[in-house]
């Protein structure tokens, strides 16, 4: 006689299983993509209150978003743990592709940032390993794609596959941490009065005709340090970028961040950013904004990544028929 | 009988279990994933959790060795649910709900700063009497009337901009020392000259002291730091070091010496991670006695995260009688030290 105890955190869906042998004795699910932590116990309460006599713990590895995906594990984990019992690990798009009929399809869950996780199954194998990528990538397959909302990972799919799989023992992550290392050797100090004729130097290399000239730099600049900061990053003691942010009421807004073309892609841009944003929190500003060249938007994902949304456009900002698109920050 | 309480905590970058039974302290095991993020200049969050699911099991395993107890010799979990990261966090309480459950034992969610004053309960024969309570680490910094530890704890002062800790680590990096910053300033300050910069004393003059009178204020000490290196090229890094550092803690203690004078309460309990800074140990035990004031601080390795503090916490939950918390306790980012044990 077995008894399993089924767990799936992988998606918005917190779902709780107990099987013994061929018969389920238990099935719930909650769905709620944020309270992974609080449901899972009172599931599983649930499910001891019918039976407690488990002998495997069984759990969906993911790919799936973190921090649910990992209350689920930690929690299988610790449960066999605490029973002196064994676990399993299985793929999770694995346990919503077992019952679909289909000979060549996709599954596919929300990865949240307008992606998905998914993988491709053909004859009920899954081909290759899951993947995550935009939306538009998994159109371009044209196959039948099974959507997370109308499917979920089947905790009692989960239970049968762990019987014909090696374990999974790490979760699938797919992606990074969303971790920079602070760029090397680069030293981020505050701006001063000899470091403006580099900076126009580099403006005009980086923005060409509608670069600042040394007299709007020295004009923006007479407000420092009252309520603006202005940091340049230096590389051996030459300038190779700077940023500017200004304070005004409750907002506040960066006028420029700029890194020199060489030096483009080490993260410089992204530390100066981040160094403006905790400016701004420490003056206590409800939200930092910022302008960026419409069809200039290289450091587009860069702004959005740290938390910047879209709220409006202005048109012949910067000049005659070039818009600037205008992006905020909540700091609150 | 007393009980063998078992704690988590896994609020920032250490996963750590520490077991109790009763005031004694059987384990303290502790993981750390600071490694892992020097390289970024802070705790980067998702590494730290992905560093906790990693290594819990292992670590739960080892204090159970440590302690030479069976895991079902244990007859409660505690666990840390809150201030911290809220990923990191969310591990190691759906680890301690594993276990609870596994075990059907009582779950005791527990608030990280109270289990760090608690700690200092452990291999200590006296009952905690009624104390102001120095609270300073790398999140917090605030001073409180602890009237009793698990049920009546008061906030007199907080810090209104950056914790003491922060402080440090920031200043550890506009000095280009490294990461984390409270070991590296405490090191370097050793061999510099704490009186030859009078840096700021933050919210202690004037009519700051009437609005802020138990408040702290590093913010504008970061600033003094920031100008003083800026203007003086030829300085020795020993001496900000340790001007800074006597800056920082001549604050904590004036303002817990006045919050002991004015409460009528002559016990001070120091604790949280920057209590492991030996210039403060120093200098609390000076003028706590000519204060007449009885100083408590943990011994250092149990003033940085740990998981013995949170088995600490729980036993004298326990022992105050308080209720275990209800099964599917939410982790809270940002629970007030007022919240000491999770409903």
């Amino acid at each position: 006689m077995s008894i399993t105890l089924a767990i799936d955190t992988s998606t918005s869906r917190t779902s709780v299983a107990l099987i013994k042998n061929n018969e389920v004795l238990f099935n719930k699910f909650h769905d709620d993509p944020i309270a992974h932590g609080e449901v899972l116990p009172k599931l599983v309460a649930q499910a001891l209150g019918i039976e407690t006599e488990i002998d495997l713990v069984v759990v969906g590895m993911g790919p799936g978003p973190f921090t649910g995906l990992r209350s689920g594990i930690a929690f299988a984990q610790s449960f066999s743990f605490g029973r002196g019992i064994k676990w399993i690990g299985v793929c999770s798009l694995d346990a919503m592709a077992a019952g679909i009929k289909e000979s060549d399809f996709l599954v596919s869950t929300d990865a949240r940032r307008k992606e998905r996780f998914w993988a491709r199954y053909i004859g009920s194998v899954r081909d290759g390993q899951p993947q995550v990528s935009n939306i538009n990538e998994l159109l371009k397959l044209n196959l039948p794609i099974f959507s997370e909302g109308d499917y979920f990972p089947d905790p009692v799919q989960l239970a049968k596959l762990a019987k014909l799989n090696d374990s999974i023992t790490k979760p699938i992550y797919i992606r990074k941490p969303d971790a920079y290392p602070v760029p090397k050797n680069i030293k981020f100090r505050i701006m001063t009065n000899l470091d403006l004729i580099s900076a126009s130097a580099i403006e005009k290399q980086v923005y060409g005709k509608s670069a600042w000239s040394l007299n709007q730099f020295k004009e923006e600049f007479s407000k420092v340090p009252k309520s603006a900061q202005y940091l340049v990053a230096e590389l051996d003691g030459g300038v190779i970028g700077y940023a500017g942010i200004v304070f005004n009421a409750d907002v506040a807004d960066i006028h420029t961040i700029t890194v020199v073309d060489s030096q483009r892609r080490k993260g410089i841009g992204r530390e100066l950013l981040k160094r403006m944003i905790d400016w701004a929190r420490s003056k206590k500003a409800d939200a930092v904004m910022l302008e960026m060249r419409l069809g200039n938007d290289k450091a587009r994902p860069l702004y959005e990544q740290i938390g910047f949304v879209e709220v409006s456009k202005r048109e012949n900002y910067y000049a005659p028929g070039v818009t600037a698109v205008v992006m905020r920050k909540e700091l609150k | 009988m007393s009980p063998i309480v078992l704690g988590i905590e896994t609020s920032c970058d250490e996963t750590a279990v520490g077991i109790v039974n009763g005031r004694n302290l059987l384990a303290n095991v502790i993981s750390s994933s600071v490694e892992e993020h020097v390289r970024f200049g802070g705790v980067v969050p998702e590494v730290a959790s992905r560093a906790h699911l990693e290594s819990m099991q292992q670590v739960i395993n080892q204090a159970l060795l440590d302690a030479k107890i069976k895991i079902s010799d244990v007859d409660a979990i505690a666990v840390t649910a809150g201030p911290g990261l809220i990923g990191a966090l969310l591990v190691g309480v759906s680890s301690a709900s594993g276990l609870a459950l596994a075990l059907n034992k009582p779950l005791y969610g527990v608030n990280h700063l109270n289990a760090h004053i608690a700690v200092d309960t452990l291999d200590s024969q006296e009952e905690f009497r009624p104390s102001i309570g120095l609270l300073v680490s790398g999140g917090h910094s605030s001073i409180l009337q602890i009237n009793n530890l698990v049920t009546d704890v008061i906030v007199k002062g907080s810090t209104i901009d950056d914790a003491a800790g922060e402080a440090f680590d920031k200043m550890a990096r506009i000095m280009d020392l490294g990461f984390p910053g409270g070991p590296l300033i405490d090191q370097q300050s050793k061999s510099g000259n704490k009186d030859l910069i009078n840096f700021p004393r933050g919210l202690t003059q004037g009519n700051e002291i009437e609005k802020h009178k138990f408040d702290f204020s590093f913010s504008g000490l970061k600033t003094a730091v920031a100008r003083y290196l800026a203007q003086t090229p030829n300085h020795k890094k020993a001496d900000v070091a340790a001007s800074f550092q006597e800056a920082v803690v001549d604050v904590l203690i004036s303002k817990s010496l006045l919050a002991c004078k004015e409460s009528g309460i002559d016990n001070l309990v120091i604790a949280g991670g920057v209590a492991a800074n030996s210039r403060l140990r120093e200098l609390a035990r000076q003028r706590c006695e000519s204060a007449k004031v009885e100083l408590r601080i943990p011994p250092a390795n149990l003033c940085t995260d740990n998981g013995a503090m949170v088995a600490a916490l729980g036993s004298l939950a326990i022992n105050e009688g308080v209720a275990a918390s209800e099964i599917g306790i939410s982790a809270d980012s940002a629970a007030p030290v007022t919240q000491v044990v999770w409903k």
